[in-house]
């Protein structure tokens, strides 16, 4: 058992991670046992195999199909487990199931690394160990929450980034009488306008009002006093804003997940909606018109990041974890994440040559693009999204109440 | 007290300490110790933690009931009384729909074939996944789905009805498809066990279809009729998937807010909420028992079976 030396100092808190359900079990805590048991029988830790690097990962970073190039270039077999990128899932997994005796690398959203720092789940890095690191351009080194600005340990590394984006919304220009891109457009359209009274939506979770309150901020209907990390009483405000517009009939539904986007687009429900960019890259492949924005406003930024498992130290698989770790950093990963999904990595900047050296596709029109949207996109200043805020659980219960209503 | 079983070994050791009661008694109080550390005690647990404060991950034991004020501050009273409402509305409805579907299949289908095809039909939708069963029905009452086509090309209406899909009528729809066979099932099962004697001497003592309806085969299929309401409420108040597919999240329900709050962490609201869910469970226990005490009770609806 430990205390929270941070928030709640008065109070004598219990973590709850597997180990501390064992304790409590000899103990002879029949309650908290119960579980641990249950854990205990079906989790299995396993032992570090030669040439086998275990990872867990999110949905929207898999490269589809195999690990091929990266057995090819590393000589190590890859073995992925996918997970949702929902926090509270994924900490769990990570911190009351110790995913770290069973995966040497972990990666979700960003803004998690500072919860796995404190709880000892994810150990630091040698940046020395991966050739390709000292090429990734500083303005990504330095990304906030990210890679080498975490306390207490500022200026080390703690995670590598695997992919990012900075998301806005789709909209049907021909249908709206709206510019396209790179031509800029409202967050309106999704939020309050009559063009998409009935036929807008937006996602069903805490991001879509931390957006949602980046648009009142943006448009001075909401003083905010730290975009990156809002208080109950601005969640409270935003959650009120978006209820009436619920009242006024402005969403069609509220989607949860990439399918859902997909569907509704295709069938016709909606004309302006807050969702991924390979959502709509999926919809125009079946012969929609739709187009990624060019946000007036603001981009909700965002990385997921790679960590390694600080149990990789005692089973002694250091060395092929950053040999694994340095190929997503080679441009192997971004030559084909990029034009798969849209999404950046550290170094798009390889992927190019990767490929001409590997006789693969000729990208370079692709990923140039891909850089350009980039660089402007990451130009605006708002905001770098973060899995976990401080008000976290006040958001969704804000959100929650939106979706209530 | 003498005994005449043959003992083998008379120091048996730990045996000695072990009360000799009969094996039924051993098996009966084995399951016993594991539905109570399988099942109540983590409830038990939950209605503990529903009672802490904490962080995340972190609990601390300070007991408080800021869990249940906070849960209910956010709309969760609103929320439940959907769920519950939209429950038992939709098992009244299948229990309308499966009951006379029930008796034909047990009772007046005589063609083994098409009794095998039904079976077939009943049993092939639990296949497929949950999203997959309902998420065909978007593109039937989309905006541009089967029915607006209809109804426009008819001209009975000149734009399309937006309420088929996104709202509660299309949860309703989509939990009625979705869990006709858990009660079509049991009660079918029920019907079979019907003696046909019992029906033929009804008919022979000069009693009416109705009356040998309500008075020989509705009784005797109580068993099956309470097994299909328990098999269709309590599942469809734990079901993700209609909600969130057919309401478009604009008709939020149980399960959806339960995976809400257990994707931020927030284990203790999520405990809250499993706390009074019990609670309106054991209601619905009490309401139960009182509605069949005029029938004997529990054991008297299902001591038809033994007959």
């Amino acid at each position: 058992m430990k205390s929270d030396k941070g928030k709640h100092s008065k109070h004598f808190y219990f973590p709850l991670t597997r180990r501390n359900f064992i304790r409590g079990a000899v103990a002879g805590s029949v309650i908290a046992g119960a579980p641990a048991i249950l854990k205990g029988l079906t989790r299995r830790v396993k032992a570090a195999e030669k040439g086998v690097v275990r990872m867990l990962m999110t949905a929207p970073t898999m490269i589809p199909g195999d690990w091929k190039r990266f057995e090819k270039d590393t000589g190590l077999k890859m073995e992925d487990t996918v997970i949702k990128d929902d926090p509270g899932i994924f900490l769990t997994e990570v911190q009351v199931n110790d995913a770290g005796d069973r995966f040497d690398i972990i990666s979700t959203l960003s803004g998690t690394e500072q919860s796995l720092i404190d709880g000892g789940n994810i150990m630091q890095m040698e940046a020395s160990a991966m050739p390709n690191w000292s090429g990734m351009p500083a303005s990504i080194q330095s990304m906030p929450y990210l890679v080498r600005d975490l306390s207490p340990d500022a200026g080390k590394v703690w995670g590598v980034p695997l992919a990012m984006n900075a998301d806005s919304f789709g909209y049907k220009p021909s249908t709206l009488g709206e510019p396209r891109p790179p031509e800029e457009a409202s967050w309106s359209l999704v939020f309050e306008s009559e063009k998409t009274m009935g036929r807008s939506s937006t996602g069903d979770n805490y991001i879509y009002l931390w957006e949602a309150l980046a648009y009142l901020k943006h448009t001075g209907q909401l003083n905010v006093t730290d975009i990156l990390n809002p208080s109950p009483e601005e969640a409270k405000a935003t959650a009120d804003f978006l209820i009436k517009r619920k009242e006024a009939g402005q969403f069609r539904l509220f989607w949860k997940i990439f399918d859902d986007q997909i569907a509704v687009m295709k069938n016709g429900e909606v004309d302006a909606i807050r969702c991924w960019e390979p959502a709509v890259n999926e919809v125009n492949k079946a012969g929609g018109d739709w187009v990624y924005a060019t946000a007036k406003e603001f981009y909700c930024k965002w990385m997921h990041g790679m960590y390694i498992t600080s149990q990789v130290e005692e089973r002694g698989n250091l060395d092929e974890v950053y040999t694994a770790l340095n190929w997503f950093l080679s441009g192997g990963y971004a030559a084909a994440i990029t034009p798969l999904r849209g999404y950046l990595n550290g170094r798009p900047d390889l992927a190019v040559d990767y490929n001409n050296s590997n006789g693969l596709e000729d990208i370079s029109t692709t990923m140039d693009a891909a850089q350009e949207k980039m660089k402007l996109k990451f130009a605006k200043e708002d905001f770098w999204f973060s899995a976990v805020p401080d008000n976290l659980q006040e958001m969704q219960a804000q959100m929650d109440r939106v979706l209530n209503a | 007290m003498t005994s005449a079983v043959y003992s083998p070994n008379k120091s048996s050791g730990l045996r000695d300490f072990i009360p000799h009661l009969p094996a039924g008694v051993w098996s009966l109080s084995g399951f016993s110790l594991l539905w109570f550390g399988g099942i109540v005690l983590p409830l038990l647990a939950i209605i503990l933690v529903s009672f802490l404060q904490g962080r995340g991950l972190n609990i601390n034991f300070d007991p408080t009931i800021k869990q249940y004020e906070r849960f209910f501050s956010y709309g969760g009273g609103d929320m439940l009384a959907r769920s519950v409402r939209i429950a038992g509305t939709v098992t009244i409805i299948e229990l309308l729909l499966a009951f006379p579907f029930a008796l034909w299949l047990a009772k007046g289908c005589k063609n083994n074939t098409v009794k095998l095809l039904t079976f077939t039909a009943l049993t092939v939708p639990f296949f497929l996944s949950p999203a997959a069963r309902v998420i065909v029905w978007r593109s039937v009452f989309g905006i541009n789905g089967v029915v607006n086509q209809v109804l426009l090309g008819a001209g009975i209406v000149d734009k399309p009805v937006l309420w088929l899909i996104f709202s509660e009528f299309s949860v309703h729809f989509g939990f009625i498809g979705a869990f006709f066979p858990t009660m079509v099932w049991p009660i079918f099962l029920s019907i079979s066990l019907i003696d046909n004697d019992y029906l033929e001497a009804s008919g022979d003592l000069g009693a009416s279809r109705l009356r040998t309806l309500l008075h020989i085969i509705f009784p005797l299929a109580l068993p099956g009729i309470v097994a299909g309401f328990v098999f269709t409420f309590i599942p469809m108040l734990g079901d993700a998937v209609v909600s969130s597919y057919m309401g478009g999240n604009n008709v939020l329900m149980l399960a959806a807010q339960v995976q809400s709050l257990i994707g931020v962490s927030n284990f203790l609201v999520a405990a809250a909420l499993a706390a009074v869910v019990l609670a309106i469970m054991l209601a619905f226990q009490v309401l139960l028992w009182f509605a069949l005490k005029p029938v004997g009770g529990l054991a008297g609806v299902f001591a038809s079976l033994r007959r």
